[in-house]
């Protein structure tokens, strides 16, 4: 039987642990918590939640004051890990400085960041967004149509993203990708990248971009990028969409093409 | 690898394997590649720039220039073919052949240069083998006509030319390499050649025997360091986490010698003396296992707590004997124990000292704070790292600090709420004095518990219990420190003055669990004494009624027929302090940084590594991740470990071998756990300057751990029945006494008189007024370096404006020199390269606008200064196209700064 004393001594480094991690914590109550709590109280999912509340408070068919409404949302409210304003901002710039044509996004979830890229999109250019979820689909098309851009500009494909990827020549007619946005599930980011590569739809000079290879982490996927040598890469730090003191980060990968 | 560091004889052929093999190292390998690729562009926009006088030096020549002279060339190797064929068939009568000499060397410069391309074309091929046969034909002295020896000579001075310039070469590194390796082949082969007449082979010989001389040189070098305890380790470790974590391995390996230094004194002149020529176990009470003890004195549990058999040998104080001379020696055991005790105090204080004053000496007076950035970016780099993700991790954290100091730098400027930042600091100070007092507190308590266990007898009472102490003083000490971590978060330092903080409150942490401890021991030490009067009354008691038992027995036996271990004795105080309280706290200190070790480092790299294969995060980016090697906490428990070593070595002569035992094997382990199980520190900062640091607080350790040990001494009188001062009233009585003993009478009558307070006291004085005269002097000393310093720096600028200044004037008077001849001739000249040059200018113009003149100028100026030739050049065509196009006279600044442009 151990004594007290020993045990006390034993409180510093619970305290250590509550402080340093607190932010990890506090993620757990917001992402977990609260989000069943409210399941539970409503009965609607989280995303619908999410489109109620954007609905109410932004404008019809402006881009920006839906993604105001959403930040404001999911910093308040409740989480959801969309690309948040901060990390958005690397990625409006990559795309203003890259102005691609063709753009594939992996993972649309409930249609925030496809907004975002399709703000930023130069004329004329077409942005082929995937998302896995029927109902998760559902609410990024209205969410969509609601900032107003149409078909021309955005297609949602339904569909997991290893299935469509070897479908996008045949089906959609493309034959090289400008630009990638990946934010679907971490574990696929491996194997979606390499069916990328076997496609044939990367040409010298498309980008793909990476959300959240820091937390929650694509360590695989970092490493095929650092050992394959097909690209030229970097990785932006940042910090977690809506928590400021987890540090995550996005990789900017540009396809240089076997030498 | 790390062998080819220590190489340092210059012209020896493997030496530049190593010199190759040093160069490669520090950098990683992509950065390597880079820098290559930039100084390959540079040097070919040089060339192509019309320095064709450059490809003079054979060895000199780009790439490019090469490929342009080709097209000559090609020709120049048919007809060379052709009599380098013939050379190889009529070697011996080769004289006339080679009556061009020009013409031939031209030849084999080329030839080489050929051989030293890497790439895979068919005519070096082709031209190789004539050479090759030649060459082996060649290698017989005698059959050299003069001609061809001069050429060979010439041939091998060049390729050692090159070898000694190849490091500055813009090649890839591949080519760099073969190149040295055929050029090292080339001279190995011919240098023996190159003799003259008889003394050929004589010479030949000295040139085997210069080579002999130099490898065994070289592997004497490294034979030396091999010597140096763990150097190729922490070489290693150095090059795999950069010196800050090096230095704490350095400071242990120190620490370990004077450890052993230590421990050859105590070891030598006290252990082995009583354990040869003292009298043997069980001749006397206090070498005795009491009769109680006797049962378990054998028992690991007990030996492991250094009872038992280990209480009553050599290890500890209560075992030496009073004898004042043992064996045949006549050693003075008292007095060697006692002149050793005091001997091991003065000799750390000195060692350190020195080590202190060596180390300030090394540190000058620079001013670190006036040139921030330029330190910043000349200075932070750390040469010795080798491994491509330090040398990462490096590079972020130098970034990292830019932006800091930007930051900083911009915070200066803008005052930010001060209240708040004070507030933060205060309240961060006071949770650390919360935390200080509570673990205080804990401390305290723990002890006055134990001391109640002690009273009812250990026995009673769990390991837990009876460990409790320690055990609690080792948890605080480890994670308290993590505590004020966190809080320090709050205060926003600056990082250096925040690890002098975090060090700071460290101290205090540890400083008060000593004297905690320290506190408790003289409670112990009083109660024992008590005891021992008590034991000392019954003794009279007990030997008079054995007295009275022979007398009435009134046998012919000898008078004491008592066993050694039935015969009562007293609690001998001293062995207790230097066992259960030192001895058991190392020990359980000890095993405390193992068991973190491995655990804390080892399962939890373990856990990391094979479990994200499987985990729903990346646990290596991510939460736990690999920790890092904290060297502030390990200095600091080095230096308490230390210190307790320094109070308890008196009372367990066996303490400085336990240290040294513990330092070894911590050497080791820590070595392999660093590479093992740890990553490279994100915040890498240099260690110069924090080791001062660091002998500073083992002074002051040192200080305050010696200084309860001299009061016991002095004041509290040595046990009755153990050791070797008992039966004295004090300890250092025993210098009195062989003092009157073992010295003439006169010795002892000056040495009173020595000690008389009319003479100590002038002395004394005399010594604190040469310490403050020695210290104003070094003060002023420092203080006319300074002003030679800044009287430098102030004439280095005079001298600098006088340039500027003077550069300005030949520039304006040129000028003039210029406008006033024709510049019509020059304009005809150089339209086109005009043409090209307005349009770098208009791009130049439109990027540099925002810049402030006088940056401008003097970009300018340098370039005047710098390169004449090229001022010239240029001020021709500024000239010009002002005049041209009609830009006004003020434009001239911005024009001047055209050959910067070209060059970046």
């Amino acid at each position: 039987m151990a004594s007290p004393a020993i045990a006390l001594a034993f409180l510093p480094l619970v305290v250590t642990l509550l402080i340093r991690y607190r932010y990890y914590f506090v993620l757990f109550y917001r992402a977990v918590l609260v989000r069943v709590w409210k399941d539970c109280v409503t009965g609607l999912r989280r995303e619908e939640r999410a489109f109620q509340y954007v609905l109410t408070h932004a404008t019809p068919g402006d881009p920006d004051s839906i993604l105001d409404a959403f930040d404001a949302w999911c910093s308040e409210v409740e989480f959801i890990s969309n690309i948040g304003p901060k990390k958005g901002k690397i990625l409006d710039r990559l795309l203003s400085e890259q102005s691609p044509l063709t753009v594939l996004e992996l993972g649309a979830h409930c249609g925030y960041s496809t907004v975002r890229m399709a703000r930023a999109l130069p004329l004329g250019a077409r942005l082929y967004s995937v998302e896995m979820d029927q109902s998760n689909a559902a609410i990024a098309e209205k969410v969509i149509r609601l900032a107003g851009f149409d078909d021309d500009t955005v297609e949602l494909i339904v569909c997991p993203s290893d299935e469509v990827i070897p479908r996008l020549q045949s089906d959609f007619g493309l034959d090289k990708l400008d630009f990638v946005f990946m934010d679907h599930w971490k574990k696929c980011y491996l194997p979606d990248l390499q069916m990328l590569e076997d496609s044939g739809l990367l040409g010298k000079g498309s980008m793909i971009l990476a959300d959240n290879v820091l937390f929650p982490g694509a360590p695989n996927f970092l490493r095929h990028v650092r050992r394959c040598g097909l690209y030229e890469w970097r990785v932006h730090r940042a910090t977690l969409e809506y928590i400021k003191g987890i540090r995550d980060g996005m990789a900017e990968l540009v396809y240089q093409g076997i030498k | 690898m790390p062998q080819d560091h220590l190489i340092t004889t210059e012209n020896d052929t493997l030496a530049y394997g190593g010199m190759v093999a040093q160069w490669l190292a520090p950098l990683p390998h992509t950065k390597v590649k880079r820098m290559t690729l930039v100084v390959n562009v540079r040097v070919e926009e040089e060339e192509g720039s019309g320095a064709e006088k450059l490809s003079e030096g054979k060895w000199g020549k780009g790439e490019k220039a090469r490929k342009t002279e080709r097209g000559v060339e090609e020709g120049d190797a048919k007809e060379k073919h052709a009599s380098g064929g013939g050379k190889t068939g009529e070697n011996k009568e080769a004289g006339a052949k080679h009556a061009e000499k020009d013409k031939t060397k031209k030849v084999k410069e080329k030839k080489e240069s050929k051989v030293a391309e890497t790439s895979s074309e068919q005519g070096s091929s082709e031209e190789d083998e004539p050479e090759e046969e030649g060459g082996e034909k060649e290698i017989r002295p005698e059959n050299l006509t003069p001609e061809e020896l001069e050429r060979l000579k010439v041939a091998v001075d060049d390729r050692k030319k090159l070898i000694q310039i190849l490091r500055g070469k813009s090649w890839a590194m591949g080519k760099k390499l073969t190149m040295l390796r055929e050029s090292l082949q080339f001279i190995e082969k011919y240098e023996g050649a190159l003799g003259k007449g008889k003394g050929r082979r004589f010479y030949a010989y000295k040139v085997m025997m210069t080579k002999k001389w130099m490898k065994f040189q070289r592997d004497f070098e490294n034979f030396k360091t091999a010597c140096i305890p763990w150097e190729m380790k922490i070489k290693e470790i150095e090059s795999h986490f950069g010196s800050s974590v090096a230095s704490y391995f350095i400071f242990l390996r120190w620490m370990y010698g004077i450890n052993m230094i230590l421990f050859g004194l105590t070891f030598g002149l006290v252990m082995v003396p009583e354990a040869l020529m003292g009298r043997p176990y069980g001749s006397m009470p206090r070498k005795t296992v009491p009769r109680p003890e006797e049962r378990t004195a054998m028992d690991f549990a007990v030996l492991w707590d250094f009872g038992g058999y280990a209480q009553y040998s050599v290890l500890f104080y209560g075992y030496y004997n009073s004898q004042r001379a043992i064996g045949w020696l006549k050693f003075r055991m008292p007095l060697s124990y006692f002149l050793v005790g005091v001997g091991t105090v003065a000799y750390s204080y000195m060692v350190v000292i020195r080590t202190m004053a060596r180390n300030a000496n090394e540190t000058g007076g620079g001013d670190d704070n006036s040139f921030n950035f330029s330190w910043k970016v000349f200075t932070s780099w750390d040469y010795l790292i080798g491994n491509p993700e330090t040398a990462d991790n490096k590079f972020a954290s130098i970034t990292t600090s830019f932006k800091e100091a930007i930051l900083e730098e911009q915070e200066s400027r803008k005052d930010d709420n001060i209240h708040l930042t004070r507030f933060l600091r205060v309240l961060a100070n006071f949770l650390v004095m919360c935390c200080l007092a509570g673990s205080g507190y804990l401390i305290y308590f723990v002890v006055r518990r134990s001391q109640k266990f002690a009273l009812d007898g250990f026995e009673n009472h769990t390991w837990w219990e009876r460990n409790e102490v320690n055990m609690v003083m080792s948890l605080l000490g480890m994670f308290c420190p993590m505590l004020f971590d966190v809080i320090s978060a709050l205060e926003n330092y600056h990082p250096r003055v925040a690890l002098q903080w975090q060090l700071g409150r460290i101290f205090a942490l540890f400083l008060g669990n000593l004297y905690t401890f320290i506190i408790a021991l003289m409670d112990a030490i009083n109660l024992k004494r008590e005891e021992e009067e008590v034991i000392k009354f019954n003794m009279t008691i007990w030997e008079a009624s054995l007295y009275n038992g022979t007398v009435l027995t009134n046998s012919t036996a000898p008078p004491f027929t008592v066993e050694p271990s039935d015969v009562p004795r007293g609690p001998c105080w001293e062995t207790m302090v230097g066992q259960v309280k030192f001895v058991r706290l190392i020990i359980s200190d000890t095993m405390t940084t193992y068991i973190t070790l491995l655990i804390g480092d080892f399962l939890r790299a373990v856990f990391v590594r094979f479990l994200n294969y499987c985990w729903c995060w990346d646990l290596e980016a991510g939460f736990p991740s690999y920790s890092e090697f904290d060297v502030s906490g390990n200095v600091l428990g080095l230096i308490f470990n230390q210190g307790m070593i320094w109070m308890g070595a008196f009372y367990a002569p066996c303490l400085p071998a336990l240290n040294v035992l513990r330092l070894h094997v911590s050497m080791y382990l820590q070595c392999w756990a660093v590479m093992c199980c740890n990553v490279p520190q994100e915040r890498v900062f240099k260690a110069s300057g924090s080791n001062n640091f660091y002998m500073a607080m083992l002074l002051v350790i040192l200080f305050l751990s010696t200084l309860p040990a001299i009061y016991t001494i002095v004041t509290i009188p040595p046990s009755f029945d153990c050791g070797p001062f008992s039966g004295k009233s004090r300890m250092f009585d025993v210098i009195q006494e062989t003092l009157e003993a073992d010295f003439p009478p006169w010795f002892g009558k000056v040495f009173s008189h020595a000690s008389n307070p009319g003479l100590v006291l002038p002395f004394l004085l005399l010594m604190v007024l040469a310490i403050y005269y020695l210290q104003s002097t070094s003060k002023s000393y420092k203080a006319a370096n300074l002003e030679l310093k800044r009287k430098l720096q102030m004439q280095n600028e005079e001298n600098k404006k006088k340039n500027k200044r003077a550069a300005l004037k030949a520039a304006m008077d040129l000028e003039e020199a210029r406008k006033a001849s024709s510049p019509s001739a020059e304009q005809e000249g150089n339209t086109t390269s005009q043409q090209v040059q307005n349009d770098r200018e208009r791009l130049h113009q439109g990027r540099n606008r925002d810049h402030p003149p006088s940056l401008r100028d003097q970009d300018g100026q340098s370039d005047h200064t710098k390169a004449p030739a090229a001022r010239n050049h240029h001020h021709a065509n500024n000239g010009a196209s002002g005049h041209l196009s009609g830009v006004p006279r003020q434009a001239e600044p911005r024009m001047q700064r055209i050959p910067g442009a070209q060059r970046h």
